[in-house]
């Protein structure tokens, strides 16, 4: 949920739940206010009607005016003193409907010690529609406010979180492959100040992290090239000497392989570096098609020997701008991949389109995470201990260096790697 | 056969002088720019062996000064630096072949083998060796004048066999050779065997002697004896 949504949802939920209870309270209060007024008009007219019982020692004909009506009933035995007031409901036979009135009713004894009952009514629908309409007029100004100000709130959020969000975009839009440092932004508001100048020098730091281990990285490789060189240089001389016992040359043979699969993972890793440190920028137009073919031709023996059958499917024509030793880099190895991984007589399917590459093969099925396929040094451990791990990761980077969207799908049985040219 | 050699890194220079002398060429090595200036400019070779990252310069720079000199030199790049750029200056500005530290002694000596052969037949050059005749431009080969059909790589195989007579050739040597050392191939020793062994089969059937010995552990061995 975003941000200003969820404070216009706070903002208005707590404005309905105020404005519930505060219409109940004004309500409330309105009533009781209300209920006073009637009250001291009823307790009036009582004195008034008791002045003129006493002054006059009759009881005087009330007839009932505007609704509002006085009784006096005369009781021969008279009870003590007793007064309630209630609200109470009452049939108009002029309307013929049920009207509610708040009701007076005392019970006295005059000079004359003869008693008698005052009720008065007082009609309370008036009353009612007074409170009504003003408890109306009272909520559409608090709606209006809470409108006014919601929107006004909205605004402001909005204009205030800009710098926020302008930091969030540049956040990913940030590639720490890419030359550009983070995109610094501009604004009043301090905290977001500090949080840019935080990311600022975070992004700097891992950046600069970054580089360092990718300059380490390459040469650490290309230092490692030289002594290698020696090694195997001595060792091809060393090999030639014809008085080694077997023993000798078991021992060097092992020596020998070793040190040809540091070499190969050496090269591997320094192919890795150069591609991440962008040393292969000439682009060409590749005719993929073409270089396919040449690549399969160059296996051909392989494939025919472990008796691989190899389908193709193209549409013509794939043109593809990428730099040429890397083009043929990923073809050999996506290739040399489903041979290795194939079994006898199984098969390997190509296919590919201006939007995709696709290459399937048979194999046995996968004894690693697939997820981890791409990651350096994940070999399937069943088969080729000898491979040193490198061929799809180096795929990958190539994938990843022009954008390529790349995926690997596998059916108990048969291995698809599909490259998505954007 | 004078073989210049300018390579900084002794040990390694120290290799190659030993495996190439077998071949009785006269290898001389320096180690400097300035050295390697000298030298092309007092003496004529028919094959030099650079390196590009010398102390006090560039190989590059030393092949231009051949070329300045309009000779006819072959030239091969050794560099520790496969970088694709310095390939292809080197080619362009007149290097004949282009190799990729660590290499294998074995390859470099074909490649050697193979530019001086260009250099002095100037593209009718044939390998002979007693009953085999091998004529590497038109990819043809003759077993006592019996014409032999070889697969490319049958083929290749052979020609780095005449090139590295009575040398052990390891299989990782072989392999690379066939098929280059971009290449993660692990599995692909059952299937030189394979190969070499079809190649054997196809000289001694067409009346050719079992020239290619297996060193036990290691590879194979093309004796002469």
């Amino acid at each position: 949920m975003k941000l200003l949504t969820k404070t216009s949802r706070y903002y208005l939920i707590s404005s309905v739940v105020i404005f519930i209870i505060s219409g109940l309270i004004v309500n409330h209060l309105l009533h009781h206010i209300f209920y006073r007024q009637i009250d001291e008009t009823l307790n009036e007219e009582k004195l008034l009607v008791e002045e003129t019982i006493n002054f006059s020692d009759s009881i005087p004909d009330f007839s009932p005016v505007f609704g509002h009506m006085i009784e006096v009933t005369i009781l021969n035995n008279p009870h003590k003193k007793n007064e309630i007031i209630h609200d109470t409901v009452m049939y108009d036979s002029r309307t013929g409907s049920f009207i509610s009135y708040r009701h007076l009713s005392i019970e006295n004894t005059s000079v004359k010690n003869q008693g008698y009952i005052i009720n008065i009514y007082k009609p309370l629908p008036e009353s009612e529609s007074l409170i009504a309409e003003i408890l109306i007029a009272i909520l559409v100004v608090f709606v209006s406010l809470v409108l006014v100000f919601g929107l006004v709130n909205y605004f402001i959020a909005r204009r205030v979180w800009i710098p926020f969000y302008r930091i969030l975009r540049n956040l990913s839009e940030y590639n720490i492959l890419r030359e550009m440092p983070l995109k610094p932004i501009r604004s009043d508001i301090h905290e977001f100040m500090l949080l840019n100048q935080a990311l600022q020098d975070m992004s700097n730091k891992i950046r600069q992290d970054y580089l360092n281990l990718k300059e380490f990285n390459e040469n650490a490789a290309h230092e490692l090239q030289t002594p290698l060189a020696v090694i195997k240089s001595k060792m091809d001389l060393l090999i030639q000497d014809e008085s080694l016992t077997p023993w000798q040359l078991n021992l060097i043979s092992s020596v020998y392989e070793a040190t040809a699969k540091m070499s190969r993972l050496n090269q591997g890793l320094l192919l890795i570096s150069k591609i991440g440190n962008n040393q292969f920028a000439n682009v060409e137009e590749i005719d993929l098609i073409q270089l396919i073919n040449k690549t399969l031709d160059t296996f051909r023996e392989m494939i025919e020997y472990h008796n691989i059958r190899v389908t193709r499917q193209f549409d013509p024509p794939v043109m593809l701008r990428l730099n040429r030793a890397l083009a043929e880099i990923l073809i050999t190895n996506l290739i040399s991949n489903s041979i290795k991984h194939n079994v006898g007589s199984g098969w390997i399917e190509l296919f590919a389109n201006k939007e995709m590459l696709r290459i399937s093969n048979s194999g046995h099925s996968l004894t690693i995470n697939p997820d981890n396929l791409f990651e350096r040094f994940r070999k399937s451990g069943s088969t080729n201990s000898d491979s040193v791990g490198l061929g799809l990761s180096i795929v990958k980077k190539i994938t990843d260096l022009y954008h390529f969207r790349i995926e690997y799908l596998y059916d108990r049985e048969s291995h698809t790697i599909q490259v998505y040219f954007n | 056969m004078k073989i210049l050699l300018i390579e900084d890194e002794k040990e390694l220079a120290g290799s190659i002088i030993a495996y190439v002398q077998k071949e009785n060429y006269i290898c001389e090595a320096v180690m400097t720019y300035e050295d390697a200036k000298e030298k092309i400019n007092l003496y004529q070779y028919d094959c030099i062996v650079v390196d590009i990252t010398l102390p006090d310069g560039s190989g590059l720079e030393v092949i231009r000064e051949l070329k300045k000199n309009k000779s006819d030199t072959g030239i091969i790049i050794i560099s520790a630096k496969n970088s694709l750029e310095d390939k292809l200056t080197g080619l362009d500005i007149g290097a004949d072949d282009y190799l990729t530290k660590p290499f294998h002694l074995s390859e470099l000596n074909a490649r050697i083998k193979s530019i001086i052969r260009r250099r002095n037949f100037s593209g009718a050059s044939e390998i002979s060796f007693n009953e085999i005749r091998v004529l590497p431009d038109q990819q043809e080969v003759f077993v006592n004048d019996t014409t032999v059909i070889l697969t490319k790589k049958e083929f290749e195989l052979l020609i780095y066999f005449l090139s590295n007579k009575e040398r052990v050739l390891t299989k990782e040597s072989i392999a690379e050779h066939l098929w280059g050392d971009e290449m993660d191939l692990a599995d692909s020793f059952d299937f030189i065997y394979t190969h070499i062994k079809n190649l054997r089969k196809k000289i001694t059937e067409a009346g050719g002697k079992d020239y290619i010995q297996t060193v036990y552990g290691m590879g194979y061995k093309f004796t002469v004896s």
